[in-house]
């Protein structure tokens, strides 16, 4: 019976992430943009406390950064190229220059990844510094991939 | 017996080059980003406070910062540039009826960049202090005029350069001389009178007063609930 209910259990699952892999092209946009707001609001309270316009919180730094460094992974798999139309600010560009988008989104996930980790040392001046590093990456692809 | 004469008084001649020199740092320090946006974003309080300052003077000021003294027709202009065509240099004290127009629509420019640049928001860490105040739909409205106005202001300096260029180069006329210096060595041509020109003490009060303002629209403003 247990086993049953396991096997139904996984079967289900697998169903689930059959169904997760594959989003329709406007759940795609819906979901990058879930994870670019979040990505946003969480990096921008990092950019608040590195520009001292908020104070320094090491705790709530190591969140954000966490946060920053696992929702920024999550938008390169939802840029199809069926992804291209609908309430989306990503220019057509993007998809004609792919490879180069897909480098630039590889260093901004290079950038992100290094936040947690500088985040817990509370080394202030370095998290400034790992901000500032990271938001460059971030510009790279908006200056030439998202409307303004 | 030559008098000199003064033409500029000592502050329209520091707003004007500390005006300039902000510019420049403020257009590199926006082109560079990351960590000079903090810096890009002092110079442009500095920079609205110097416009707020210029307003002011333009008011109480010498002769030749007021208004009222070189805010002149569009047909004075005209007539003005026609005669300049013709290489007839007009001689005036202070900004020729042309020029004038040219002064206000930089200011003006100016400001609005000043102004949208309170309410940008670059969307990935830096916000001007009035964004939070504002809708999300006319902060996007500002920052996109934040970033299509910089090409009108950088078309504005380059005619202005080179109009002190033509006015060197074809007419004789040291302007960049006379706005270090503020000192015209001659005497006038015949017709135009000595400005009056007001005590630094009025202007350090109009600065100041200006300094105040930007201080509480982007300090205390956006703290307030």
């Amino acid at each position: 019976m247990r086993k049953i209910t396991v096997a139904a259990i996984v079967l289900a699952s697998t169903a689930l992430v059959a169904v997760a892999q594959q989003p329709k092209p406007e759940d795609e946009i819906k979901l990058r943009r879930a994870a670019y707001a979040l990505t946003g609001y969480n990096f921008a309270s990092l950019g608040a406390m590195a520009q001292e316009k908020k104070p320094y919180n090491k705790d709530e730094a190591i969140r954000n950064a966490e946060f920053v460094a696992l929702l920024s992974t999550v938008p390169k798999g939802f840029f199809s190229e069926a992804s291209q139309k609908g309430e989306t600010k990503a220019k057509p560009d993007l998809w004609a220059n792919k490879a180069d988008f897909d480098k630039k989104m590889e260093r901004m996930n290079a950038e992100t990844a290094k936040l947690p980790q500088v985040a817990r040392t509370g080394d202030f001046a370095a998290l400034k510094k790992q901000v500032a590093d990271t938001g460059a990456t971030c510009k790279a692809c908006h200056d030439d991939y998202r409307a303004k | 017996m030559v008098n000199p004469v003064r033409i500029w008084d000592l502050p329209i001649r520091l707003f004007h080059w500390v005006l300039a020199a902000l510019v420049v740092f403020s257009y590199i320090t926006g082109k560079v980003g990351g960590s000079w946006l903090e810096w890009h974003m002092k110079s442009g309080y500095a920079i609205l406070a110097l416009l707020l300052f210029r307003l002011l003077w333009g008011f109480v000021g010498s002769d030749t910062a007021c208004f009222s003294h070189f805010i002149r027709s569009p047909l004075a202009a005209m007539v003005y540039l026609r005669a300049l065509a013709r290489g007839d240099v007009r001689p005036v004290v202070g900004h020729n009826p042309a020029g004038g127009w040219s002064v206000i629509t930089l200011l003006g420019a100016l400001l609005l960049q000043a102004i949208a640049g309170l309410f940008v928001d670059d969307e990935i860490a830096t916000q001007g202090p009035l964004a939070v105040k504002a809708s999300n739909a006319f902060v996007a409205q500002m920052t996109r005029l934040h970033d299509y106005n910089q090409w009108v202001l950088v078309a504005m300096v380059a005619l202005h350069v080179v109009a002190i260029a033509v006015y060197r180069w074809r007419f004789n006329l040291g302007l960049t001389r006379l706005m270090i210096t503020g000192t015209l060595r001659g005497n006038l041509a015949p017709g135009l009178s000595v400005p009056r020109i007001r005590s630094t003490g009025l202007a350090v009060a109009c600065l100041a007063i200006a300094t105040g303002l930007v201080y509480a629209v982007v300090e205390i403003y956006p703290r307030m609930r």
